[in-house]
């Protein structure tokens, strides 16, 4: 947990997050070359601005892996949550309450899905997968299927800059991470989080509720995947049914990337900020090199096949990550 | 014996040590054609181990096997059945949702004229065949899920005998079959002894050992206490083998003043675990609970403790009738425990000591936000206290050894001691060193006279008898029994144990 004070240059070597930080500063430097472009203030505050709205939804997530769960929902949510949230900005002269309505949503959505996972005893892999419908399904019943656009009338979170230059939006996924790293860190929150995820049956038997545990992760989940819409919403001015999907995919691959496994009881929220720049990097260096957009996604299914490889491998050789 | 024809089954010198622990010192063991050998023990004497050996489960460090006179270092599970040995389960491994006959032929189906398909009418006559035999109160086409236990143990025998099996083992048969179920069992155990079959017989119920056995071995520690022909034995001689040890297995611990009666459990009740159990811990004393494994001794803790909900039963401590639903409800009004299986019931694998330790003292911190110093330093102090071999509180837990494992689970629950009155341990010193037993050991007595009440569960008998101040004994699922250690000698304890 907090051996920094004593590192090694080889267990720095050995941490996949120095690993991942070398190879997105590298990745940085040969797109630089090739196209200079990339390192424009405007192109690097553009990638900020792309990765706010997927770092947020990807810090919720790091909470519910180490937990032992997963919500694959997170994208269905983001799409019913912003739909309604568009709708009621529509009807409402300030954005404030629909806003509140639409985050409450979000979170009232993704408790669901843990619920009902508590309840039924089931993964909330399926429990997920099957909201997906559910959340998807009444989306497109109250649009009937239509593009909601707000029409400019709440801006502010999704294009404002800080200083003329910073994104707030990526302020805010800063936050995210940062409260994230707090909880695990140095709450009573963040112990039971790892003690559930490490082993139930003990920190069960150790007075621990897990079920309080997890239903608690999930609320707090949802609470990001709510701010996530409200700043993806704010930003593109507009939402449908499909607003968010594909988001899940790519914040669980950010959390694996980042050294989390999925079967809980390990890792830090610092791996999961790095996963999710290496995708924006990525994704924006292809972009620069002008990749054939297809092959963009095939990179994506590679880059999580390789952050498992090094996490496997450094399993391998014992200790190395707490 | 070894004039005689060849033996079909000849163990030589078998020894397997599991880190510090002989589980088997220079056993040997042998097994003729159309006979009863019996083996008896108790918990943790080394059937078991001999059993896996012979079944191909776990190699042996050192020794020889012979089978019909063939020789073999170590055997595997496939080898095994191959040469003709089949072990019986106590929790057999049928696939539920398949007939009895799937089950027979399963990993070796009968094809039809279509090679890939399962030709089912055939295996069902084919099974049928062999069940009728024997006359055994089975039908080829039932489902696995339908059958009761003694039809599952049916259906094992069955399997092995279509294996054509030499050597059959049974470990503990008669322990998941009602009183009406065992004269079957017995009458088919003696036919498939008259059509020469070896037959391995392992149970705690000496009683039986003498209904059906041709030959005894009695096993103590991982070593071989003799071998007998059962006419030349009575059950007395077998107990007296069975148990019996130097001083120096016991533990000499201090003597705590004892006071009044702190912890009372009455009528604790849960179905088919645990029947009518009442009992009461005084203030200082050290509460020993023996029985053989499946009498319901860790079911009954985990009741008490509220990781099971009991039927019927009330506890209470110190005065007050407790309503406990959850762990978390034992804890709050101070009952602990400590449980038997630290890997799957206790360690936070993968986390350091530091959250190991102060796991539960957290749950207690009246703050969200914790304090990572006191943590650190409460931590340190117990690790001292319990003289814990480490190379720092940042280590994961399941670095260290059992012994340590151990002692870091007993510290978790040594930081916030004031508020616990009952201390329940489950198998405190199962897979430890001689050391941190007795490290574990002093502990316990320190608790009693700081004036905890303490709850012991153990297999063994010298730890129940030097530890304790009175032993409950559980047989299947009750009480029988409570009795001054002072008095009891090991011998009278395994006879209340199996109650001869």
């Amino acid at each position: 947990m907090k051996g920094q004070g004593k590192t090694t240059l080889k267990e720095l070597i050995r941490n996949q997050w120095f690993f991942l930080l070398v190879v997105e500063l590298s990745l940085a430097v040969i797109t630089g070359i090739v196209n200079p472009r990339f390192f424009n203030i405007s192109n690097i505050m553009n990638i900020l601005e792309q990765v706010a709205v997927l770092g947020i939804v990807s810090s919720g997530m790091t909470i519910l892996i180490i937990l032992g769960e997963i919500d694959i929902s997170v994208g269905a949510n983001i799409g019913l949550s912003s739909c309604i949230m568009a709708m009621l900005i529509q009807r409402s002269s300030s954005p404030i309450l629909p806003v509140v309505v639409g985050i409450a949503l979000a979170v009232g959505n993704s408790f669901l899905v843990g619920l009902t996972s508590r309840i039924f005893r089931a993964p909330s892999f399926i429990t997920s997968l099957a909201f997906i419908s559910v959340f998807q399904g009444i989306a497109l019943a109250i649009t009937k299927g239509s593009f909601q656009t707000i029409y400019g009338k709440f801006e502010t979170i999704g294009m404002a800059r800080f200083a003329q230059i910073l994104p707030l939006s990526f302020i805010i996924s800063i936050g995210a991470y940062i409260v994230v790293h707090f909880l695990l860190s140095y709450t009573k929150f963040g112990r039971r989080i790892y003690a559930v995820g490490s082993n139930p049956s003990a920190a069960y038997l150790s007075g621990i509720s897990v079920t309080r545990t997890k239903l608690t992760g999930f609320l707090l989940s949802g609470l990001f995947v709510g701010i996530a819409t409200m700043v993806l919403l704010s930003r593109i001015g507009a939402a449908q049914p499909s607003t968010g999907s594909g988001i899940e995919l790519q914040a669980i691959g950010a959390v694996v990337i980042g050294g989390t496994p999925l079967s809980g009881g390990k890792g830090r929220i610092i791996g999961t900020l790095l996963g999710v720049f290496l995708m924006g990097i990525i994704s924006n260096a292809l972009n620069m090199l002008r990749v054939n957009p297809y092959l963009q996604e095939v990179t994506f299914g590679c880059l999580i096949i390789a952050a498992l490889a090094v996490s496997a491998l450094s399993s391998y050789r014992g200790k190395g990550r707490s | 014996m070894l004039e005689r024809e060849t033996p079909l089954v000849y163990l030589k010198n078998i020894t397997k040590i599991y880190g510090f622990h002989k589980a088997l010192n220079n056993v040997s063991f042998d097994l003729n054609k159309g006979e009863v050998h019996c083996l008896v023990g108790e918990n943790g004497a080394g059937k078991s181990t001999l059993i896996k050996i012979l079944s191909g489960a776990i190699a042996p460090d050192a020794g020889e096997i012979y089978i019909n006179g063939q020789h073999f270092r170590s055997l595997t599970p496939r080898r095994a059945i191959e040469l003709g040995i089949s072990t019986i389960y106590q929790d057999a491994e049928l696939v539920d949702s398949l007939t009895v006959a799937d089950n027979i032929f399963l990993g070796s189906e009968l094809s039809s004229k279509v090679s890939f398909l399962v030709d089912k009418k055939n295996q069902i006559k084919r099974a049928q065949e062999i069940i009728s035999t024997l006359h055994l109160p089975l039908v080829a086409d039932m489902m696995v899920e339908e059958l009761s236990a003694s039809q599952r143990q049916m259906l094992q025998i069955t399997k092995a005998l279509y294996r054509e099996a030499k050597v059959i083992i049974m470990d503990e048969p008669t322990s998941s079959l009602g009183m009406e179920e065992k004269p079957a069992l017995m009458s088919i155990i003696r036919e498939l002894r008259d059509r020469g079959i070896g037959i391995i017989y392992i149970s705690h119920y000496l009683e039986e050992i003498f209904e059906i056995g041709d030959r005894v071995t009695i096993l103590k520690d991982g070593m071989n206490m003799g071998t007998y022909n059962i006419a030349d034995v009575d059950i007395e001689t077998v107990v007296q083998k069975m148990v019996g040890r130097e001083a120096s297995a016991f533990f000499s611990r201090r003597p705590v003043e004892i006071g009044e009666v702190q912890f009372e459990a009455k009528n604790i009740t849960k179905a088919n675990l645990v029947q009518d159990v009442s009992f009461s811990v005084r203030k200082g004393e050290i509460f020993g609970i023996g029985g053989l494994v499946g009498s319901g001794r860790s079911e009954l803790v985990h009741l008490l403790f509220g990781a099971m909900q009991p039927d019927s039963g009330e506890i209470w401590l110190r005065g007050k009738k407790l309503t406990i639903r959850s762990p978390e409800e034992a804890i709050r009004n101070g009952i602990v425990l400590v449980p038997e299986d630290r890997k799957k019931l206790a360690m936070l694998i993968g986390r350091n000591i530091i959250e190991n330790t102060a796991l539960v003292h957290n749950e207690f911190f009246r703050n969200s936000i914790l304090s990572q110093k006191e943590e650190q330093k409460l931590t340190s102090s117990v690790m001292r206290e319990l003289s814990v071999a480490m190379q720092s509180e940042l280590q994961t837990v399941e670095e260290l050894s059992g012994g340590n494992q151990q002692k870091v689970i007993i510290g978790r629950w040594l930081l916030d001691e004031e508020s616990f009155v009952l201390y329940i341990f489950d198998e405190p010193t199962k897979g430890v060193d001689i050391g941190a037993k007795e490290n574990i050991y002093e502990l316990m007595v320190k608790l009693a006279e700081k004036g905890k009440s303490i709850i012991m569960v153990s297999s063994s008998m010298p730890e129940l008898i030097s530890m304790s101040d009175r032993i409950g004994i559980m047989r299947h699922g009750r009480m029988v029994d409570i009795v001054e250690s002072k008095t009891i000698t090991e011998e009278d304890l395994i006879k209340r144990f199996i109650g001869v």
